[in-house]
């Protein structure tokens, strides 16, 4: 065999193998996004504690941050204070809006589950899950952050603690409130 | 004696298999045609190797919801894998669009395969011409000596 041909079957080994750790150890749950950048579709439906509708659409112009929870998901309730800590952290800022938005579960599920965790912002229902699919929701908790423009930002899957609370509130709301919206595509 | 209970059991036996034949049949709508060959194209993303006419979970029901009432509103099939394209990228499809990086998905085994015939090819030609070609001239005639041996060993 010649050094070339020795070569060109070590650099193909070297890429299938590579590509092969990549699908042994990378995440099979994760699905790339292509929703950043794009318009934020202006979805509607019934509030889970008043049933009265809530649109998107009235919160045009503000920094929203959407957060896709329901009471069977264990990793809900783990970000649950935090996510309370965090609208306690942008609550004044007239600019700012949190929407929650429960996917798939039972109203009197829902409703119970905001009664004994406790909560100070709305929450949407989506009653035949085309919310989520509107979204690109594939698991919850999903949190995304819409900017000023009406334009999706950030997209989490997971629950928002640790260093995602800080990077959440940090690199993505406070720059976009503080009137810099191309601070933190992602 | 034994024919009444032989008829009973064949007469049994008869209606036990043909059973099915009065079974109801549903007779599929357009509209269900439509949704089973769209959703059979469309990747369940919680249940990941499935695609969401054969999953189970909520979220592929919840999608096969979304194919139907866009198929009512007279969405073409186009339109609708365009609209999961669009909230879920390439990923939503079961066979990834050919486009970009996944012409590498579509032409990779060929090219590896194209690739390692070549290889091959060239190892084995290579193989051949190294290799002595054997002499066609006939073998030396053996000594007296050997001559003997041989036939010592035949003999034996």
């Amino acid at each position: 065999m010649t050094k070339s041909s020795q070569l060109t079957l070590v650099v193909v080994l070297l890429g299938l193998f590579a590509l092969f750790y990549q699908g042994l150890w990378g995440d099979p749950r994760h699905i790339p996004t292509v929703l950043i950048g794009t318009d934020a579709p202006m979805v509607e439906g019934p509030d889970v504690e008043t049933g009265q509708m809530i649109s998107l659409n009235q919160f045009k112009g503000k920094v929203i941050l959407l957060n896709f929870w329901a009471s069977w998901c264990y990793e809900c309730k783990v970000e649950h204070e935090s996510v309370l800590q965090l609208h306690k952290l942008f609550k004044d800022d007239p600019n700012f809006v949190m929407l929650g938005i429960n996917y798939q579960d039972k109203l009197p599920d829902a409703q119970q589950y905001l009664k004994e965790y406790g909560t100070t912002f709305a929450h949407m229902r989506d009653l035949k899950g085309q919310l989520a699919i509107d979204y690109g929701v594939y698991g919850v908790p999903e949190t995304f952050v819409i900017d000023q423009q009406g334009k999706i930002r950030y997209k989490y899957v997971g629950p928002v603690t640790g260093h995602m609370y800080t990077k959440i509130t940090q690199e993505i709301i406070a720059p976009l409130l503080q009137g810099q919206p191309n601070s933190t595509p992602s | 004696m034994f024919i009444p209970i032989r008829l009973a059991f064949l007469f049994l036996f008869v209606l036990a298999t043909s059973w099915p034949v009065f079974a109801e049949v549903q007779d599929e709508t357009l509209l269900d045609v439509q949704v089973r060959e769209i959703a059979k194209t469309l990747r369940c993303t919680v249940c990941q190797t499935e695609n969401i006419w054969e999953s189970g979970a909520p979220l592929a029901q919840q999608m096969r919801g979304v194919v139907r009432d866009r198929l009512k509103l007279g969405h073409s099939p186009e339109d609708i894998k365009e609209y999961f394209l669009s909230r879920y990228g390439d990923y939503i499809m079961m066979q990834p669009p050919a486009h970009g990086v996944n012409w590498l998905l579509w032409a990779g085994p060929f090219i590896l395969l194209l690739g390692g015939g070549l290889l091959l090819y060239k190892e084995v030609i290579g193989w051949v011409r190294r290799t002595p070609t054997p002499s066609t001239a006939p073998p030396p005639p053996l000594d007296e000596q050997a001559r003997q041996r041989l036939e010592r060993e035949l003999e034996s």
